[in-house]
């Protein structure tokens, strides 16, 4: 039965292909039962749960007996809560400081490793590490290593003072920031690598006849060629860094005091902590919207709704 | 049951498994199977041992079987609460009674015990009356101590005490001295895991208690906010000051966490000089450095302070866990039987066999035996001559309320609240 099904497009898809006129032949798009396994997991997992999300965010539910439906109060409680504005900016802050310290270093590790230098696979192999690790893993690891006392702080008091790196704002802030960057770099250093490796070499034998150095190659070949790894990067970087939530559980549960509350984990510590549902599925959906908006002006600005391909005219 | 209500639960479980999903993976089978058998859940820790030991000695005479479920640690009042008004709740389950059970009653689900108590006063009787009132609601009693009591009690180095001459503190005076001549010596006088936010929470405890007595915070939980401003609540809160601002806890305190291991190893390494610590901080460092928690370790009461209401004999921290009782288990009977369990002498005896220390009237004949003897009899003697044992705050209020608390006790003591920004903070509870 479900071979069937899923064997007719392709005939069909054959057969369009086979009779159309002129030229090639064109692409035939898969049927609609191709996409069926997809949607409807998407739709029990994504789409569903959304849609109970909105229910619930208009209920006051502790997870005993049934919710109780409350109208806009939990919407106007967060509009008065100052702790969930400062989680948006925190995610913001959180988000754009994470691309801005990880881009350039993905991008350089990313091109270096395309190359073909000594040493270069044993090396990246090891840059590539900590992509392996978890994210709570990592989390419980920097935090031993960050340990005021006992850690690196207290070998180097030169550089970090008293060590209170968790117990400040902008110390905690940086360590989220830091950690969140050392494992995920090697990740788009990958992505990075990848796109480097497509370039075609022409385009650099080209620009070596028209005498352009190292840097030149860099600037005028390699970084146009990136643009559409580095539009992908970026969206990553932004969805992932809008909705992290392990890192800020292990490092700082949100401190000290509200400081690293991100909006991810208020969501968390209003619904699992507070036993508080009904607010913390206002904050989930908050959270869906601000991330949608945000990825659609990034699409947007970047073109990636339009990508054009970086290999017209070879 | 009406269409409507019945869409309202079927959307609320289907919400809470969508947030849920990402966060827990937990499966359990079906505990809710057979007919014959009460469901006990517990804290998925190390006393399980025993547990499991009371339960086999419970199914050899009974014809209702016990059957022991447990969640692990950290995930456990997360997944109670959200299967205990369902058909995989428990007959019987592990709390920390106070708050951790208030809603539970406010929602119907508890049975009150005292009809059991009628029938067999040993139900109540066999307790410390102060561990056992821990988790009295409204004037019922909804449970029965399961495991050990752990007081909060101020530890100290020996040796950097005997270093620097100075002994354990009776008086708040000698405490803010020792934490002079301490950092004058360039040591940590206190070690604090403000990291963790409960360790921090101690200091306010005791001071709260010794200054006010323990009827302040009594008024506070039961929703009278006015104790929040009161001269005592603002004088307890200045002696914290005097102790911050003496530098009592060094400048870092809050990048420092016990659960980690953090603190514990600055008092057991000679940088720090005292700990404010629960009674499991023994079998910490007893783990870690076996030799110190022998011979290092030393322990005293939280001192007095001048002029405080407080009777210097109260103690803070976790008084006991209990057992609870579902009111819709099919078994009462079965349930009456297997709580006498937790005074027998076999109980007792399993318990101080892995370092807990029962809190059952029966338990001194037994701590002769027992590996660390000393230590046992110090702490059994402080809670039965206790007045009052104060259940931490974070449990004695409703679980919703732990975040605030944990951040204004955090906030006050790292200077980012005032006075007047820590009283409006605890003043926005709901009353347990």
């Amino acid at each position: 039965m479900s071979t069937s099904t899923l064997a007719a497009p392709t005939v069909t898809e054959q057969r369009r292909a086979r009779r159309s006129p002129g030229g090639g032949p064109t692409l035939g798009r898969p049927g609609f039962a191709w996409a069926l396994p997809a949607t409807l997991f998407f739709g029990l997992f994504a789409l569903a749960p959304l849609v109970l999300v909105v229910v619930l965010s208009f209920t006051s539910w502790a997870g005993l007996g049934s919710p109780e439906f409350v109208g806009l109060d939990n919407w106007q409680r967060l509009a008065r809560d100052p702790v969930m504005i400062n989680s948006l900016w925190l995610s913001v802050l959180l988000t754009a400081l994470g691309v801005l310290v990880q881009t350039p270093l993905s991008l350089l590790i990313g091109v270096w490793a395309a190359g073909t230098q000594r040493n270069r696979a044993v090396l990246s192999a090891i840059f590539f590490l900590p992509l392996l690790l978890s994210a709570t893993a990592v989390s419980v690891l920097w935090r031993a290593l960050l340990d005021p006392n006992f850690g690196v702080p207290g070998q180097a008091p030169w550089l970090f003072g008293d060590g209170n790196l968790f117990g400040s704002r902008t110390g905690a802030i940086a360590v989220l920031v830091f950690v969140g960057s050392w494992q995920f770099i090697p990740f788009h250093a990958l992505i990075y690598q990848g796109a480097a490796r497509a370039v075609p070499a022409v385009l650099y034998q080209a620009a070596e006849v028209d005498g352009a150095g190292r840097w030149g190659q860099f600037r005028h070949v390699t970084l146009p060629q990136l643009r559409n790894a580095m539009i992908t990067s970026v969206v990553l970087m932004v969805v992932g860094g809008l909705t992290t939530f392990d890192t800020v559980l292990i490092l700082t549960q949100g401190g000290p005091g509200t400081d690293t509350t991100i909006t991810a984990y208020y969501m968390y510590e209003q619904a699992f902590r507070s036993f508080d549902f009904g607010a913390g599925a206002a904050i989930a959906l908050l959270l869906v919207v601000v991330a949608t908006v945000i990825s659609l002006i990034v699409v947007r600005v970047s073109g990636y709704d339009r990508m054009r391909s970086t290999m017209e005219g070879l | 049951m009406t269409v409507r209500t019945r869409l309202a639960r079927v959307v609320a479980l289907g919400a809470a498994l969508a947030l849920a999903l990402p966060l827990t993976a937990c499966g359990d089978g079906d505990p809710a199977a057979g007919q014959d058998e009460i469901h006990i859940l517990v804290y998925g820790d190390a006393t399980n041992k025993v547990e499991k030991q009371l339960v086999d000695t419970f199914n050899k005479t009974s014809k209702v079987k016990a059957v022991l479920d447990t969640i692990p640690g950290a995930d456990y009042q997360t997944k109670l609460q959200t299967i205990i008004n369902t058909r995989q709740a428990p007959d019987v389950f592990f709390n920390w009674g106070g708050g951790s059970i208030t809603p539970f009653v406010k929602a119907d689900l508890l049975l009150p015990l005292d009809d059991m108590i009628a029938k067999d006063p040993g139900l109540k009787e066999n307790f410390l009356p102060s561990v056992f009132n821990t988790a009295m609601v409204d004037g019922k009693a909804y449970g029965v101590p399961m495991r050990g009591t752990q007081p909060v009690l101020l530890f100290h180095n020996k040796k950097v005490l005997a270093d620097a001459g100075i002994t354990a503190p009776k008086t708040w005076d000698d405490l803010l001295a020792a934490v002079k001549t301490l950092k004058g010596r360039g040591i940590t006088p206190i070690a604090l895991g403000g990291g963790d936010q409960w360790p921090t929470q101690m200091w306010y405890q005791y001071l709260y208690d010794r200054v006010a007595g323990p009827e302040l915070f009594a008024k506070a939980l039961g929703g009278d906010k006015s104790a929040w401003e009161s001269p005592e609540s603002r004088r307890a809160l200045e002696l914290l000051r005097q102790l911050t601002d003496a530098g009592a806890f060094g400048t870092n305190f809050d990048s420092v966490k016990f659960t980690d291991g953090g603190s514990p190893t600055l008092l057991s390494s000679g940088k720090a000089g005292f700990e404010l610590m629960g009674s499991w901080n023994y079998s910490t460092h007893h783990d870690a450095n076996p030799s110190f928690a022998a011979d290092g370790l030393g322990w005293s009461a939280f001192p007095s302070v001048p002029g405080g209401k407080g009777d210097p004999r109260n103690v803070v921290g976790n008084t006991n866990n209990f057992y609870s009782v579902l009111k819709k288990t099919r078994h009462p009977e079965a349930v009456a039987e297997f709580l006498k369990l937790q005074y027998s002498d076999e109980f007792v005896q399993a318990q101080l066999s892995i370092g807990n220390l029962p809190t059952t009237t029966n338990t001194e004949k037994f701590l002769d035996g027992a590996t660390n003897p000393d230590y046992l009899k110090y702490q059994f003697t402080l809670v039965k001559e206790a007045p009052s044992f104060q259940l931490s705050w974070d449990q004695a209020y409703p679980p919703a309320a732990t975040t605030t608390i944990h951040q204004a006790v955090q906030q006050y003591c790292n200077g980012r609240l005032d006075a007047a920004g820590f009283i409006k903070a605890m003043q926005s509870l709901q009353a347990g």
